[in-house]
């Protein structure tokens, strides 16, 4: 019973291992080839744009390492005096490592402007604001427009390149005296954005 | 009783000589040879050699892609060319790729990537090759391309790697079809 079972099962795998080389025949022998290659690791860029404030001289990147937006503090040199303009800027850096082109446009927007005491310097504010080549650029009064809720859009800036934001704050000549010694706090969001750099890629 | 002995040494003399006359053929009589060169067996080749892969951008500018860094709106475009030598009046073969360690760590949606796929000269796609008239030689590509998609949105994705790790390439003979072959 023992002897007949085996040979049955001998017979079988025989059976299947005829069938197998019958049917993929080709692959048991015959000449092959083979070459090899490894094509690549294909990697993305970073986003990194560089922040500088002046005079502050504050420096950040815009996002940092835990992914949060960072936060810089211009703080004007000078006090305000009715009439009277402040200055300050921030330089913004493209600080990719793109291989081809990745140009960026840089938007600065508005906040809610809140201040120390009654809060009535908040109201005796103007704040304009312009795009200069250099830091330098901020301290002259020439150019400066108010700085609308939509916000001021820097021109295109290209890898390694960079654009000043230049803002000027100036004091109502009318200001009531009751916004002496108050300290007036202007948030501005600065948003960078790829542009399509690249023809039909977009 | 010496005759005797003389007669019979006689008659082996000349039964010996009798044999030797009986050997026809080799003394004397018609004789001819004709000759014949069956030919020398020469064997065919069979063979896959892949030039170096090369990458290019969207706009068909060659890139080094162990510096080069995508950015949303890239399209790169990898290329190797493989020389396949076929020779043999029943030479038949399979050219098949196999991948392996690839490793994409880009999210899905960013990204379009194309599988690895080989081609022939006339752009069809390569499976069962034949020897080709006029040259041992033909050349099938391999191609894949990798599009970071613009819809990209906040930072996604950046420095993201994908690995296309090893790719082999086989050219096995096949049988199937080539009658008399088996």
């Amino acid at each position: 019973m023992r002897i007949r079972r085996s040979l049955k099962a001998a017979a079988l795998i025989a059976a299947a291992v005829v069938l197998g080389l019958l049917t993929v025949q080709g692959t048991y022998a015959l000449w092959s080839a083979s070459a090899s290659a490894a094509p690549g690791t294909v990697q993305s860029a970073s986003f990194t744009m560089g922040m500088s404030a002046v005079p502050s001289g504050q420096t950040s990147t815009m996002t940092l390492a835990d992914g949060t937006p960072a936060k810089l503090a211009i703080t004007p040199a000078t006090t305000l005096l009715p009439g009277s303009s402040v200055y300050g800027g921030v330089a913004v850096t493209n600080n990719t490592n793109a291989g081809g082109t990745f140009n960026t446009t840089v938007t600065a927007a508005r906040g809610t402007v809140t201040s120390t005491g009654d809060g009535s310097l908040a109201g005796n504010v103007t704040i304009n604001a312009k795009i200069g080549a250099v830091a330098a650029d901020c301290n002259t009064a020439t150019g400066y427009t108010t700085l609308t809720s939509a916000g001021l859009t820097s021109p295109a800036v290209p890898k390694t390149a960079s654009t000043v934001f230049c803002f000027q704050v100036t004091l109502n000549p009318n200001a009531p005296a009751s916004v002496k010694g108050q300290a007036v706090n202007i948030p501005l969001t600065l948003t960078a954005r790829q542009l399509c750099g690249v023809p039909g890629g977009c | 009783m010496k005759n005797s002995t003389l007669i019979k040494g006689t008659a082996a003399i000349a039964v010996g000589a009798a044999l030797l006359l009986g050997g026809g053929g080799t003394l004397a009589a018609w004789n001819a040879e004709a000759a014949a060169t069956p030919g020398t067996i020469v064997s065919g080749d069979l063979n896959v050699t892949a030039a170096a892969g090369v990458w290019t951008d969207r706009a068909g500018t060659v890139i080094d892609i162990n510096t080069y860094k995508v950015v949303p709106g890239d399209k790169l475009t990898y290329t190797q060319a493989l020389t396949v030598k076929l020779t043999g009046d029943k030479m038949a073969a399979d050219i098949t790729l196999t991948g392996a360690d690839s490793a994409n760590n880009f999210t899905a949606d960013n990204v379009a990537i194309s599988p690895l796929q080989l081609k022939k000269g006339d752009n069809t796609v390569a499976t069962r090759l034949a020897p080709v008239t006029g040259s041992p030689t033909q050349t099938v590509t391999a191609s894949t391309t990798f599009e970071f998609k613009s819809t990209t949105a906040t930072r996604s994705d950046v420095n993201t790697s994908y690995n296309l790790g090893n790719v082999k390439y086989t050219l096995q003979q096949v049988v199937a079809g080539q009658t008399g072959l088996s």
